[in-house]
C-alpha cells in the first residue's frame, strides 16, 4: 500500500503535523539559542559581581591584617616586655589573625626574647618564646625572607601540626636605623578564607577558591586541593587578570572534571586572585529542562491538533468515499442509488449535487443510448434480411445447361456494404435461346438494392415476350422510367445468346463493353450504346451481333471491377483485366476466369477498401453440332391420309425425342390430325397432287408451321359447332367438332393467307404451370 | 397403337365396349363397322357400354363414330355409357361436350348404380 492510497484525512493530519513540528523546532531552536544567551550573559554578569564583592570582603580583611602587623612593626622598634601585652591586645583586637610574632635578630651572640602568642581553636591565648622551639629561628626562611619585607609580605602557606590548620604568614621587617632588626610576623588562618568562599551564595555546581601568588590555592570549595597546584591552563588565565569570563574545557585544565566557566578577581594587596569555577552544563540546566518540558507540551498539543484534524477531515470527506463508492456503481451501469444527504453549500455539498445529476442525466443518456442501440439492431437485422433477400434475387453462382452442356456460366457478385446494386440474372427465353444481364444500379446501399431488385425483377418478366435485347432494354426502360422520380438509373448490358449457332446479340445501356475471350485472345466488344435506363423514357438500344466460336468466353463485369482502387488510388482499369486473361492460358471452366480475375484484382488492390460494388459474370459456349435433327422436323407431305398419318407418327418421335411429355403430345398430334385431315378431305378436294407442308420445332414450347395450298381456310373463322337437344355433339356436324378442337388445344393460332396458300402458326405451351393457370 | 375392339356381354341387353388404342381419322370407318355388328343383336331398350379404360387417343373422327352409336341407341330407346375415360380422351369429351356429362363414369360400380336406378325407374313405369 503506497503513500497515495492512504485516504487524505491521515495524510492532512500528517502533513500538518510535520509541518507544526518543523515550525516548531525552528522557532524553538531560535528561543533556545536567544535564551542561551541571555542565560550566559546574565550568570557572567551574576558571577563577574560576585567574585568581585568576595574579592573585596577577602582585601578588607587582609588590609586589616595588613595595617595592624604593619603598624606593630612601626610600635616595636626593639626588644621590649610588653610586647607581649600589645601582642596579646592585638590578637583580641583582630579576630583575623591566629597568631602573633615578634623576633629580633640575634645580636652580639644574644637573642632578644621573641613572644609568639597564638589562639587556639577555641579562642584561648597562648604565648611561648620561639626561642625555646627546637629550631633556631633566625636561620628559619620565614625568618629570613621577612626581614626583606620592609612593607610587609605573605610568606608561603603551610599547614601547622600543632595546630592542624593551613595558616600563611605576614611579615613586616623591623627597621632601626635603616637595617631590618627583626620582624612582626602574623599568622593568618586561612579558615576565614574557607568561610568567606563558603558563605559566598554561589549558584549550585560552583566552586569557588583563592589561588595564591605562587600557583597554588589558599582555599578551595574542596578542602583537599588547599596547598595544590592549579592547572597551568586555570592559573594562565587567572593570570591575564582581564575580568572576563573564560571558559575553560577539560582538554586544557583535566582537574576541573568539566567544562567551565572561569570567573576571577585579582585580591589587590597580594598576588592572590579569588576564582569560581561554574560548569556550563550547570548553567544551561534549568534552560534544558524548562525546554524539555515545553517541547513536550508542544508535542503533546500538535499530537492533539492532529488528532482532531484527522476526526474532522474524516468526517467532512466521510461523503466523497460514499460518492467514490457510487461512481463505480454508475461505472457498472447502475443510477438507482442512495446519495450522502447534502449538509451545505460547501464543496462536498456541491459535488454531491452535480453527482446526483449526473446521475440522472447520465441515466437519462443510458435510456437514449439503449434504445438507439436498439434501432440500430432493428435496423442491422433488417439489412440482414435485406441481404438474404437480395441475394436470392440472384439465380445461383453457378449453372451449366444439365443436358448437352452447351454453356457454362459462373458469375460473382461481392457488395462494397450489406446490400448493393450491382445485379446479374440469367435464364433461358425459350429452349435455345438464352438471355443474360449485368447491371449496376447509380448509387450504392438501400436505394440502390430496392431499384436493383426492381429492375431484375421486370427484366425476366419482359424478355419473357421476346427475344431481343433491345426490346427487353427498351421495354424495361420504359417500366423503370415510370415513377422514377429520384431519377435512379440502371447501366445494363443485355445479351442473347442463341445456344444453337453461337450467334450473341448484346444492347448496352451505358454499360461497359463486354471481354470476348478467345482464340485469338481477349479483347473488347465495343457496342454503340444507349442511354442508361430509367433516364430517358424514349430512348430506344441498338444491338449489335456477334458469332461466337465453340469454346470462346464472354466477360461481363461492372465498373467494381474497372475502378477499383490500390492504396496509392491508381485504377485497376480494363487494360490491366485485358492484359492479364491475354496472357494467361484458356482456363478450361468459366469459374476459372471469374475467381483469376479477382484475385488479380485483389492482388492489385491490397488493402484498400472495397469502393464500389463487383460484379463479373463469365459464360462459356461450346457447340454441339448434332442436335438440330432431334429438336426440328420440316416435312413435305402429299395430300394424302395415309402420308397425314406417317407424318403424325414422326412428329411424335420428335417430340418424344426432344423430351415433351405425352400430354403435350397428344394435344398437338390430335391439333395436326384435324387440321391436316381436314386439309385432305376439304381443301384438296379435286386436286390430285396437293402439298403439304410441316414445320415443327421442339424448344420450351412446340412451334408448328402448316402451310398448305388447298382452298384459303380460316379456322379461326369457323363457327362453333352446333349442339344437339341433349347436350351432346350432333355427328352430322363433325367439321365443326374438329376445329373447335384446334382452337382449344392450341396455345397460340395465327392464320395467314398468301401466294403459297394457307400458313398456320401454332404453339403449344409446354408449361405444367400455365396449363393449370389456363 | 391401332385399335383394338373387344366385347363383352354380361346380360342380352347390355353389351360392354373395350376400346383401346387410338380412335382416329385412319381407322374410325373400321370402328364404325366393327360396332356396328357387336350392336345389332341388342334388343330394344339394350345399354352399350363403352370402356375407355385404355383408349389413349381420339380425334374428332373418333368423336363422330361415339355420336353415331348414341345416336342409333337412342333411336331403339337404348343407352350409351362411357366408362373411364383417360385424361386425354376426357379433356377432348370436356371441349367438345359430344357426350352429356351424366353419361361419363369413372369406374363400374357407379355405372352399375346408375343402370339399376334406370330400371327400377323403368319397373315402376311399367307398373
Amino acid at each position: 500500500m503506497g503513500w497515495r492510497s492512504i485516504s487524505i484525512a491521515p495524510r492532512l493530519a500528517l502533513w500538518a503535523l510535520l509541518g507544526s513540528a518543523l515550525v516548531l523546532a525552528i522557532s524553538g531552536t531560535i528561543l533556545f539559542t536567544h535564551t542561551r544567551d541571555t542565560i550566559l550573559a546574565h550568570t557572567h554578569r551574576e558571577a563577574g559581581a560576585l567574585t568581585r564583592s568576595a574579592a573585596s570582603r577577602i582585601e578588607a580583611r587582609l588590609d586589616r591584617v595588613m595595617v595592624s602587623t604593619q603598624q606593630l612593626a612601626a610600635l616595636i622598634d626593639r626588644p621590649a616586655p610588653e610586647t607581649d601585652k600589645i601582642l596579646h591586645q592585638a590578637l583580641k583586637a583582630n579576630h583575623d589573625l591566629s597568631g602573633l610574632a615578634v623576633a629580633f635578630r640575634p645580636e652580639d651572640g644574644q637573642t632578644a626574647h621573641a613572644p609568639f602568642v597564638s589562639r587556639d581553636s577555641e579562642g584561648m591565648l597562648h604565648e611561648r618564646d620561639l626561642r625555646d622551639d627546637p629550631t633556631q629561628y633566625w636561620e628559619q626562611n620565614w625568618f629570613l625572607g621577612g626581614l626583606t619585607c620592609r612593607a610587609g609580605c605573605w610568606q608561603r602557606p603551610f599547614f601547622s601540626k600543632s595546630r592542624h590548620r593551613w595558616l600563611i604568614n605576614f611579615s613586616v621587617a623591623i627597621v632601626r636605623k635603616g637595617r631590618p632588626v627583626g620582624l612582626v610576623n602574623a599568622d593568618v588562618s586561612l579558615d576565614w578564607l574557607q568561610d568567606i568562599l563558603g558563605a559566598l551564595h554561589k549558584p549550585d555546581g560552583a566552586q569557588a577558591f583563592v589561588m595564591g601568588g605562587n600557583g597554588k590555592y589558599l582555599a578551595h570549595d574542596e578542602h583537599d586541593l588547599t596547598g595544590h597546584a592549579g592547572s597551568p591552563a586555570l592559573l594562565k588565565a587567572l593570570a591575564a587578570r582581564t575580568g572576563t569570563p573564560t571558559l575553560l574545557s577539560t582538554n586544557h585544565a583535566p582537574d576541573l572534571g568539566e567544562t567551565s566557566w572561569l570567573y576571577g578577581a585579582p585580591i589587590h594587596g597580594s598576588y592572590w586572585s579569588l576564582g569560581m569555577l561554574i560548569p556550563e552544563q550547570r548553567i544551561y540546566a534549568p534552560l534544558r529542562r524548562l525546554f524539555v518540558i515545553d517541547l513536550s507540551v508542544g508535542l503533546l498539543a500538535l499530537l492533539c491538533i492532529a488528532v482532531m484534524l484527522l476526526v474532522v477531515t474524516r468526517r467532512t470527506l466521510a461523503p466523497l468515499g460514499v460518492l467514490t463508492a457510487r461512481a463505480e456503481h454508475i461505472a457498472r451501469g447502475e443510477t438507482e442509488f442512495e446519495l450522502p444527504a447534502v449538509r451545505g453549500h460547501d464543496e462536498i455539498g456541491r459535488l454531491t449535487q452535480a453527482f446526483d445529476t449526473m446521475r440522472k442525466e447520465l441515466a437519462a443518456h443510458i435510456e437514449q443510448l439503449t434504445e438507439a442501440v436498439r434501432a440500430q439492431q432493428r435496423l442491422s437485422s433488417e439489412l440482414e434480411i435485406a441481404q438474404q433477400i437480395q441475394t436470392s434475387l440472384l439465380p445461383s453462382e453457378h449453372y451449366i445447361e444439365a443436358h448437352t452442356s452447351r454453356f457454362e456460366l459462373h458469375a460473382c457478385l461481392r457488395p462494397a456494404r450489406a446490400v448493393g446494386g450491382d445485379l446479374y440474372s440469367y435464364f433461358m427465353l425459350d429452349h435455345r435461346h438464352f438471355c443474360v444481364m449485368v447491371g449496376d444500379v447509380s448509387d450504392k446501399g438501400i436505394p440502390a438494392a430496392l431499384f436493383m431488385a426492381r429492375t431484375i425483377t421486370l427484366a425476366k418478366a419482359l424478355a419473357a415476350h421476346t427475344l431481343s435485347p433491345q426490346q427487353i432494354l427498351k421495354r424495361l426502360n420504359q417500366e423503370l422510367c415510370v415513377g422514377n422520380d429520384s431519377c435512379m438509373f440502371v447501366t445494363l448490358l443485355c445479351g442473347v445468346l442463341d445456344l444453337r449457332n453461337g450467334k450473341l446479340t448484346l444492347a448496352s445501356a451505358g454499360h461497359d463493353p463486354i471481354i470476348l475471350c478467345g482464340e485469338g485472345g481477349a479483347h473488347l466488344i465495343e457496342t454503340e450504346t444507349g442511354p442508361a435506363i430509367g433516364l430517358d423514357e424514349d430512348a430506344t438500344y441498338p444491338s449489335r451481333t456477334v458469332q461466337l466460336h465453340a469454346g470462346d468466353t464472354l466477360m461481363m463485369y461492372t465498373d467494381g471491377i474497372t475502378e477499383a482502387n490500390d492504396a496509392q488510388m491508381r485504377m485497376y482499369g480494363i487494360e490491366r483485366a485485358l492484359k492479364m486473361l491475354d496472357h494467361a492460358p484458356r482456363p478450361e471452366h468459366a469459374s476459372e476466369y471469374t475467381r483469376r480475375l479477382l484475385s488479380d484484382l485483389d492482388h492489385f488492390v491490397g488493402h484498400a477498401d472495397q469502393a464500389d460494388d463487383i460484379t463479373i459474370l463469365a459464360l462459356s459456349w461450346c457447340h454441339t453440332a448434332d442436335e438440330q435433327a432431334s429438336d426440328m422436323l420440316e416435312l413435305d407431305l402429299p395430300s394424302q391420309l395415309e402420308d397425314v398419318f406417317a407424318a403424325l407418327e414422326r412428329c411424335d418421335q420428335t417430340m418424344t425425342a426432344s423430351g415433351i411429355p405425352s400430354s403435350v403430345r397428344a394435344d398437338v398430334r390430335l391439333v395436326l390430325e384435324e387440321l391436316m385431315v381436314n386439309m385432305v378431305e376439304h381443301g384438296h378436294v379435286a386436286k390430285a397432287d396437293g402439298c403439304i407442308r410441316l414445320r415443327l420445332e421442339c424448344e420450351e414450347d412446340v412451334h408448328v408451321s402448316l402451310r398448305d395450298d388447298g382452298h384459303p381456310f380460316n379456322p379461326l373463322e369457323a363457327k362453333p359447332p352446333p349442339t344437339t337437344t341433349d347436350g351432346a355433339a350432333d355427328p352430322e356436324q363433325v367439321g365443326g367438332f374438329g376445329i373447335h378442337l384446334v382452337r382449344a388445344m392450341a396455345s397460340e393460332l395465327t392464320y395467314s393467307h398468301d401466294a403459297q396458300g394457307n400458313h398456320l402458326q401454332l404453339r403449344f405451351v409446354n408449361n405444367p404451370r400455365m396449363e393449370s393457370e389456363s | 397403337m391401332t385399335l383394338n375392339i373387344r366385347t363383352e356381354s354380361t346380360s342380352p341387353e347390355r353389351i360392354t365396349l373395350f376400346v383401346e388404342g387410338r380412335l382416329d381419322a385412319s381407322n374410325f370407318g373400321q370402328f364404325d363397322s366393327e360396332t356396328q355388328q357387336k350392336l345389332a343383336p341388342l334388343p330394344e331398350g339394350g345399354t352399350v357400354v363403352l370402356d375407355l379404360q385404355d383408349l389413349e387417343y381420339i380425334s374428332s373422327a373418333g368423336l363422330r363414330s361415339f355420336a353415331k352409336i348414341r345416336k342409333q341407341m337412342r333411336t331403339r330407346n337404348g343407352h350409351t355409357l362411357l366408362l373411364n375415360p383417360q385424361p386425354q380422351v376426357r379433356k377432348v369429351f370436356d371441349i367438345v361436350k359430344a357426350v352429356p356429362v351424366n353419361e361419363i363414369f369413372v369406374t363400374v360400380q357407379e355405372l352399375d348404380d346408375y343402370l339399376d336406378q334406370i330400371q327400377r325407374k323403368m319397373m315402376q313405369e311399367d307398373r
